[in-house]
């Protein structure tokens, strides 16, 4: 059969599968109807520009749009401007080439009430302004997902604004910088070939002042950020680099104005720009890195806040979580989240705690039982009374907790800044004894005065400002390679000092769902009926049997199936070929009046058609792929390793010995989670906390290092330092890998630089140093600290 | 008398760099290189009707500034 492609996507796939539609094909009732959309509404200029990209068939499940014009949203996600306007910032999802962005944009425009509609390419965030009088929210969301994209909000938050204004801001810098000392160089290429053939003292006054108008900009616009680190350096009580690279720049514009105005010897303006423009370049990429970090955490954050229905005598009304009152009632449905603490007073059904306890298995509740808020239902329809308001339930009162555990993190100082500290002293000693044994030694106070401050020239610390960045940058993109999010380059160095890693079990070092450890088959079966019946379930236990079915058989289709039930903690039920077919726990199979016998301490499921038993599944939590060669990775760097989990002991041991742990603590609470660790600063350790659930919260932010995991609760991707966007240990060992060997290069660029500094600075004192020498140097230690870093990045595979 | 014809160069391309410069700087600020990937395809999105359609979303914010515009 031959293949052909999409008319819409343009995703190739058998002629066989297709939707035939005259000369169009369609690989789904999706494609075709977005095809048809645009056709109609004239927008089919679109294919013309997309020309070979291909996009992704629009997903059929989505949540109701109806959640984006609750009051809730509104609250978090949607600003008034002026003039009744409202706006919010949204991430499109499915943009795969510019026409996609063409589309949105033109869409939208087209609808009635939306004002402004702007979609970043590169980030695929979104700014719509509407008037909410003439359009809802959740018509615009139609829209887009009726063009064959999805939308969900993001909090365009300070933190955001002020990451997009403090980028704008270095790039600017940043222009000015690099202006001025390219400009600097073809003048100064005239002023050094006029050192060594001679040229008129007036001719060097007009170059000097031409350098002296780009090195003032350089200087005073650009350097500002210097200024301004080194002035709040101070008032920390620190000598910072920023303070170095002030003194230097300063001193060395002073000196050059002084030469140029009395018009002798040479100025050392190239000097000012270059040292500014190497060492901002240096800033600049650190702070792209970091608004790509940022870019990367909101796309991962898809979180839009639930009402909570409640039951209001015999209507049910949705509020605010916040307007919830001890002893409302209050219905979750399966899928839902709780947002506040109660009892349930009716029906019953599994709850996910693993987020909240670390207990891996699904927890049956039934009427007297407690929900806690955080826990999300599985498939449970349940009244719940509530015993407590938002601000004290579980979850939110961790929140309130989180506050005081971050500010009790450690701040562990980088070497760079140590490092320059008695650097900086060391060389204005150096300078001012230079400048007094010239002068005694008969000279000028002139010539003393030059050769003095030629001193703290040359020894300014271009290549030792930029040893840090350069490598932490390095580091950056090697862990972006790898799926390892760095929120800020400082935590490399940090993470590459730690002495204890401390994870958490449940999602972090297992998968955090069951899977198919053991099956047995009592009777032939037709698998395809089987993997029908848990595919139309959501529950853990479905899931791992299917993930288990896939694996093991090939080409397995899913057969027809009908009138297919799912009882809440039972199991499930359906009809296939005329016969009942039935798979769930031993409950539901005594219930049916089906004989078990399996004893064991995992999860069961049995299935049985027409009331023979088939086949029974064993499922367990196991710990993911890679755990035990990662860990030993960590432990063979002499790191220890510690397991902290809520769950219980049995399982939390058999995990540990799956994984290659020894030091197990199980029963642990959030707060006790905390404690251990601060337990451990004290007695000397440097702390790294890997985790995902709610119960990891407390301990990530007071760890020295916090590490979520991608797939992880939201708050604890947000007060973590590092994400691993794949959850797999794997990168864990490798984010320390990567730490390590970016802070050996931090450590190499900085002996590069004080050793070119050694050589530089009795040249120096012994007045041999001229400002092209001073430039040269300069240049040359930059590049041998950046090719270094540069070298690293291609060695490290 | 060279010393002059070297300043005058030097001040007229300082001078030229720097209108460049500010226009740069313009666009830095405008928000115009905000968009990497979308500057590299601009091409695609440069002709007369995207002009058209940019006034008349620029029409309508005006028409509803003003509250004249109210389809209901």
């Amino acid at each position: 059969m031959s293949n052909v492609k999409c008319d819409h996507c343009h995703l190739v796939f058998s002629d066989s599968v297709m939707i035939h539609e005259g000369t169009l094909h369609f690989c789904c009732k999706g494609c075709q109807g977005i095809y048809h959309l645009l056709k109609d509404e004239g927008l089919d200029s679109f294919y013309t520009k997309m020309g070979e990209a291909t996009l992704t068939p629009p997903s059929e499940q989505l949540e109701p749009s109806e959640n984006f014009d609750t009051p809730s949203f509104r609250d978090r996600f949607v600003t008034e401007l002026p003039e009744n306007f409202s706006q919010v910032s949204l991430i499109i999802e499915g943009i795969h080439c510019a026409a996609c962005v063409w589309l949105n944009e033109k869409a939208l425009h087209k609808m009635a009430g939306v004002i402004e509609a702007h979609i970043n390419y590169t980030n695929n965030k979104a700014r719509i302004v509407w008037d909410p009088n003439l359009v809802k929210l959740s018509e615009i969301i139609e829209m887009i997902r009726a063009v064959g994209y999805n939308a969900y909000p993001y909090d365009a938050s300070m933190q955001e604004v002020r990451a997009n204004k403090e980028r704008k801001e270095y790039y600017l810098r940043m222009a000015v910088a690099a202006f001025a000392s390219m400009n600097m160089m073809w003048i100064a290429v005239a002023q050094y070939a006029g050192y060594f053939t001679g040229m008129s003292q007036e001719i060097k006054t007009i170059l000097n002042i031409a350098e002296w108008v780009l090195a003032t900009p350089a200087l005073f616009y650009s350097g500002w950020v210097f200024y301004r680190g080194a002035y709040y350096g101070l008032r920390n009580g620190a000598v910072t680099m920023d303070m170095l690279v002030v003194t230097g720049s300063t001193l060395a514009y002073c000196y050059s104005i002084y030469i140029t105005v009395f018009e002798k010897g040479e100025a050392y303006f190239d000097s000012v720009a270059m040292i500014i423009t190497f060492v901002l370049l240096g800033k600049f990429l650190e702070v792209l890195s970091r608004k790509h970090a940022a870019d990367t955490l909101d796309v991962m954050g898809k979180y839009i806040p639930n009402e909570v229905s409640i039951l209001d005598g015999e209507t049910i009304r949705s509020v605010r979580v916040s307007d919830v009152n001890v002893g409302d009632t209050i219905i979750i449905r399966t899928g839902e989240r709780a947002a506040i603490d109660g009892e349930v007073i009716s029906g019953e059904g599994s709850f996910d705690e693993s987020n909240l306890t670390g207990e891996a298995d699904p927890i049956f509740k039934r009427k007297g039982d407690l929900i806690i808020s955080g826990t999300t239902s599985i498939d449970a329809l349940l009244h719940y009374r509530a015993l407590k308001d938002y601000a004290h339930s579980t979850l939110s009162h961790l929140v309130n907790l989180l506050e005081n555990a971050m500010r009790q993190k450690p701040r562990i100082e980088q070497l760079a800044n140590r490092l320059s500290e008695s650097f900086s002293s060391t060389i204005l000693f150096l300078a001012i004894g230079t400048f007094w044994v010239w002068y005694f030694w008969p000279h000028t106070f002139d010539r003393a005065l030059m050769v003095g401050i030629s001193v703290i020239i040359i020894a300014c610390p271009c290549a030792l400002a930029l040893a840090t960045p350069v490598a932490t940058i390095v580091g950056l993109a090697l862990g972006a390679q790898r799926s390892i999010l760095f929120k800020s380059a400082a935590q490399i160095e940090t993470m590459a000092k730690a002495t204890m890693f401390v994870l958490d079990k449940t999602g972090t070092i297992t998968k955090g769902r069951p899977a198919v450890v053991y099956a047995t088959y009592h009777a032939p079966y037709d698998r395809s009926v089987l993997l029908a019946l848990v595919s139309s379930s959501k529950h853990p236990i479905s899931l791992g049997i299917v993930e288990y079915l896939d694996k093991t058989e090939s080409a397995i289709q899913t057969g027809g199936i009908s009138e297919v039930n799912e009882i809440p903690a039972r199991g499930l039920v359906g009809r296939a070929n005329g016969v009942v077919i039935a798979g769930g726990n031993a409950l539901f199979m005594a219930e049916m009046g089906i004989e078990t016998n399996t004893l064991s301490d995992k999860s069961l499921f049995y299935y049985a058609v027409d009331g023979e038993l088939c086949a029974t599944f064993e499922l367990q939590d196991l710990p993911k792929e890679h755990a035990f060669e990662s860990i030993k990775i960590l432990r063979d760097f002499g790191l220890r390793v510690v397991m902290l989990t809520g769950d219980h002991t049995a399982s939390a041991l058999r995990v540990a010995a799956a994984a290659g742990i020894d030091e197990v603590h199980a029963h642990v609470t959030a707060q006790e989670k905390a404690d251990f660790i601060a337990k451990a600063q004290d007695e000397g350790h440097i702390v790294v906390m890997a985790g995902d659930g709610v119960n990891d919260l407390l301990a990530l932010a007071r760890a020295d290092i916090g590490i979520a995991m991608g797939n992880g609760s939201d708050i604890a991707i947000e007060v973590s330092d590092i994400v691993l966007l794949n959850d797999s240990l794997t990168s864990l060992a490798e984010a320390y890998a990567i730490s390590r060997r970016t802070y050996g290069l931090i450590k190499q660029n900085l002996g590069i630089s004080l050793v070119y500094n050694a050589i530089t600075i009795p040249l120096a004192m012994m007045g041999y140093i001229i400002p092209l020498i001073a430039a040269i140097s300069m240049s040359f230690s930059s590049l041998l600290v950046v090719g270094n870093s540069m070298r690293s990045r291609w060695m490290y595979k | 008398m060279d010393s002059w014809v070297v300043a005058m160069m030097l001040g007229a391309s300082l001078f030229l760099g720097s209108i460049a410069l500010v226009a740069f700087l313009w666009g830095i600020k405008s928000g115009q290189f905000d968009d990497a990937k979308r500057m590299m395809n601009q091409v695609q999105f440069d002709d007369e009707k995207e002009l058209n359609d940019a006034a008349i979303q620029q029409k309508k914010k005006e028409a509803l500034k003003k509250k004249e515009y109210r389809p209901e």
